[in-house]
């Protein structure tokens, strides 16, 4: 495609042309002639060669904040020069750059590559993808223009931050309640032997036992004996409401934030947690122990954007059947609009499980974007205090967590009891 | 961006090993970008010359300006003649200007790198030095004057005529400056990186083109009388061609000189504003592509095909409009010599076909016939073919460690 120089000059040579006819001029229409053979001779190349890209990344999974290395290599795979080729790379808007560049200029010799080396900083959890790459050729004299995509993305998922938690913030009056695995002389997922069986296909090959294979000439699998473990369930407000604040702070972020942290001190503790997101629908992912959970867990709760209005008492209705009985449950919740807050706290606590609230207080995250008078807060704010107090007359422990507060420090809120 | 060349600091990594940056300092003194910016001084100066061999020396140039401006106030103008060049034949007479003009424009540039405290401290003393050149002497001379005759008095006719000398050293100068417009400008555009200089320059040299093509229109330069006279013009209708290729004549000395002006003019253009383009996209490069060998290199590769390509692109634009001025003739003589019918013979006796309208007809037929070769001839194929055979086709080593810094 011509650029607008080429347009310029091949317009203004034939203008010149036509000038110099009408007024007998012969440098005018020498000088045109000369503007239109440059467009000529220009034209002869354009485009470029077949180029490969490549595009590696330090990591397919990362934590909130952290920086992400990404190599892009381009190769010239055709027998000419590229040309002058800028080699843009797409980057998601959200992720900002902290070293390097994500495009080049460059004119590749036949074979020849380049790298193109650049560091980004991941502040926003979610699903993300890298790409396609923009190639624009232009001839050296900028003349023509062409522009492609290679059609490469690389996918990334950005986990929620993982605090760190203390042991001590989360002891229970309950004695039962995480105290981590015990074994039970039943078969199922666990670390100590149990007996052998008989292979049964969709066993995991680790499973296979091979001495016993070798001794029999069947295959068997080792049976592991099944961990008691304290079952703990997480629900996440993930209502269209807890958008409210910055993009990086506000009571959705500090709530997933709050839920990986929780998930990952329990898994390592070797219980099993349960994750149900609620906005517009509900989400649940059904309570299990070890890496997989965890991985399971960070990829929900990576993907968790705010929607929806599904109140809390229809949550607590539809998942009570699967509720271990007397397990700890954790309601991560503004408890901003939504009346049925108190009723399902109420009904939670009835049931005989531990019931903890933690509730990441959204006037404050509201103030962060917009004035609020000094006495709408105050009253807002004592509407809150006397939402939370409702929930903690009800028998649950109720958490009031400040923007600015750190999630360790916020826990620290029910200690001693 | 010239303001920021010299606050940028050197980089090494520890020391005597100092490697190659983007670092605007150490890339202007690289050989791709100095080469560049001679190409395009000497393309600025040969145009220069082509311009005022062709339509100024001799018919309108700045020592008969002088000469006309000594005649009518009846005595010499301040300025030395061995600096206008007065005295002097043909393109002698702007040797020494052209000199001039070069060093203008070259301090000019060498302003613009300074910090803006200097170029503040250098243009006052240049203002100030003007000032007391005009008025000084009138000014000292009076006001001793009316010092010694203890009156206040306005100046005397003596005390004005000391004005006369300043005020005529001032004229000329102005006008040698405007005469060597194009080259002062293009000087300072093309040293200085400044794009609108380059445009200056070139814009002015079209101008003057311009208004001397409406000038030497015959019904304009007829009502000019012997002003219009004393114009230079270039005569339309041709005769035989004496410059070719191959043997084979192709233009007269007179289209050669035109053609030299046009592709000198993009030469010109294409190296000066090209040196910008790449010093700006090598400035605005975040702090650790600078140092990236991978850009550095990929740098060169550019630099080194703009190179290239001014000289071949350039030069075939000029062979290309050679050989489409003489087209022409060649399908004349096919013509001729192909069919020997009735028509034949008329078409080749036509006046008109070999007059002006033939010319460029014929001329931007065959560029339209080399427009469309590329959709016939694979050029891509054949660059590739030519490298092939030049044995640039071999894949360079990647570099799998980089030399300096690390991301």
């Amino acid at each position: 495609m011509w650029t607008r120089k080429a347009s310029f000059t091949f317009t203004g040579g034939i203008a010149l042309v036509l000038i110099g006819m009408m007024i007998s001029n012969l440098q005018m229409m020498i000088l045109g002639l000369t503007f239109v053979a440059f467009i000529v001779v220009n034209s002869w190349i354009s485009g470029h060669g077949e180029v490969e890209v490549q595009r590696t990344l330090s990591a397919d999974n990362l934590y909130k904040g952290d920086d992400l290395y990404v190599e892009l290599l381009v190769t010239n795979r055709s027998n000419r020069n590229t040309q002058l080729l800028e080699v843009y790379d797409n980057i998601p808007h959200e992720m900002k750059l902290r070293s390097g560049l994500n495009q080049m200029r460059l004119n590749l010799k036949p074979g020849e590559s380049a790298r193109i080396r650049y560091v980004l900083r991941c502040p926003l959890r979610g699903h993300y993808s890298i790409g396609p790459v923009s190639l624009r050729s232009r001839n050296t004299f900028n003349l023509g223009v062409d522009e492609m995509y290679v059609d490469h993305h690389s996918d990334i998922v950005i986990f929620p931050q993982i605090k760190e938690v203390e042991e001590a913030f989360l002891r229970s009056r309950t004695p039962k309640m995480y105290t981590g695995a015990t074994t039970l002389r039943t078969p199922g997922q666990g670390s100590e032997f149990y007996s052998l069986r008989e292979y049964v296909p969709g066993d995991p090959f680790k499973n296979i036992n091979w001495k016993a294979f070798a001794r029999t000439g069947e295959l068997m699998v080792n049976e592991k004996c099944r961990d008691a473990v304290t079952d703990l369930y997480l629900l996440l407000d993930s209502r269209d409401i807890s958008r409210i604040g910055t993009v990086l702070k506000n009571p959705l972020e500090m709530g997933t934030v709050s839920a990986a942290s929780l998930a990952a001190f329990f898994l390592k503790r070797r219980d099993s947690v349960a994750l149900a997101i609620f906005d517009e629908k509900l989400s649940y992912l059904p309570p299990d122990t070890g890496d997989k959970q965890y991985f399971k867990i960070l990829s929900a709760l990576a993907g968790v954007s705010p929607k929806g209005a599904m109140p809390l008492q229809a949550v607590t209705n539809s998942l009570s059947g699967r509720f271990s009985r007397g397990s700890p449950v954790f309601i991560i919740s503004s408890c901003e609009g939504d009346g049925t807050v108190p009723a399902a706290v109420r009904d939670l606590v009835g049931r005989g499980h531990e019931v903890t609230v933690l509730s990441p207080s959204s006037i404050d995250f509201e103030r962060l974007v917009s004035r609020i008078p000094r006495m709408s807060y105050e009253v807002l704010k004592l509407e809150r205090q006397n939402r939370l107090t409702t929930l903690a007359g009800s028998g649950a422990q109720v958490i009031d967590w400040m923007p600015d507060m750190d999630l360790s420090q916020a826990l620290m809120q029910v200690r001693g009891y | 961006m010239a303001d920021d060349v010299g606050l940028q600091k050197d980089v090494t990594v520890g020391g005597d090993y100092r490697p190659r940056t983007l670092h605007l300092k150490l890339l202007r003194k690289q050989w791709q970008i100095l080469a560049l910016q001679i190409i395009a001084t000497v393309a600025l100066v040969g145009m220069y010359l082509e311009v005022v061999s062709t339509y100024v020396v001799g018919s309108i140039d700045h020592t008969m300006l002088f000469d006309t401006i000594e005649v009518l106030i009846g005595q010499q103008l301040p300025i030395g003649d061995f600096l206008t060049g007065e005295g002097s034949s043909g393109l002698g007479r702007f040797s020494v200007p052209l000199v001039l003009g070069l060093t203008l424009g070259g301090s000019m540039a060498l302003l613009a790198f300074q910090t803006p405290k200097t170029q503040q401290r250098i243009k006052l003393g240049f203002i100030i030095t003007l000032i007391v050149m005009l008025i000084g002497r009138l000014v000292v001379s009076w006001g001793f004057g009316m010092l010694t005759s203890f009156d206040l008095r306005l100046p005397d006719q003596a005390e004005l005529s000391t004005l006369e000398w300043p005020l005529l050293m001032i004229l000329s100068l102005m006008i040698l400056f405007m005469y060597l417009l194009p080259v002062i400008m293009g000087t300072r555009g093309i040293w200085g990186l400044s794009r609108r200089s380059i445009a200056w320059s070139i814009g002015f040299t079209l101008l003057f083109l311009g208004i001397h093509a409406i000038l030497a229109f015959p019904l304009i330069n007829g009502q000019l009388g012997s002003y219009g006279d004393a114009l230079t013009t270039v005569e339309t209708q041709f005769t035989e061609p004496t410059i070719g290729l191959f043997g084979l004549m192709l233009v007269t000395n007179e289209q050669f000189a035109l053609i030299m002006i046009a592709v000198l003019i993009m030469v010109f253009q294409e190296s000066s504003y090209g040196v910008i383009r790449y010093l700006e996209y090598a400035y605005r490069l975040p702090e650790s592509c600078k140092r990236d060998p991978e850009y550095v290199r990929q740098m060169d590769n550019v630099l080194n095909t703009h190179l290239k390509h001014t000289f071949g692109f350039l030069g075939l634009t000029g062979i290309a409009t050679m050989v489409a001025l003489g087209f022409h003739s060649v399908l004349l003589d096919i013509v001729e010599g192909s069919t020997g019918s009735q028509w034949a013979g008329q078409v080749s006796e036509s006046i008109e076909l070999s007059l002006t309208y033939g010319l460029v007809i014929s001329a931007l037929m065959f560029l339209s016939i080399m427009a469309l070769l590329r959709f016939f001839v694979p050029w891509e194929r054949v660059w590739g073919l030519v490298n092939t055979i030049r044995g640039e086709n071999q894949a360079a080593p990647v570099a799998a460690t980089k030399d300096v810094v690390d991301l």
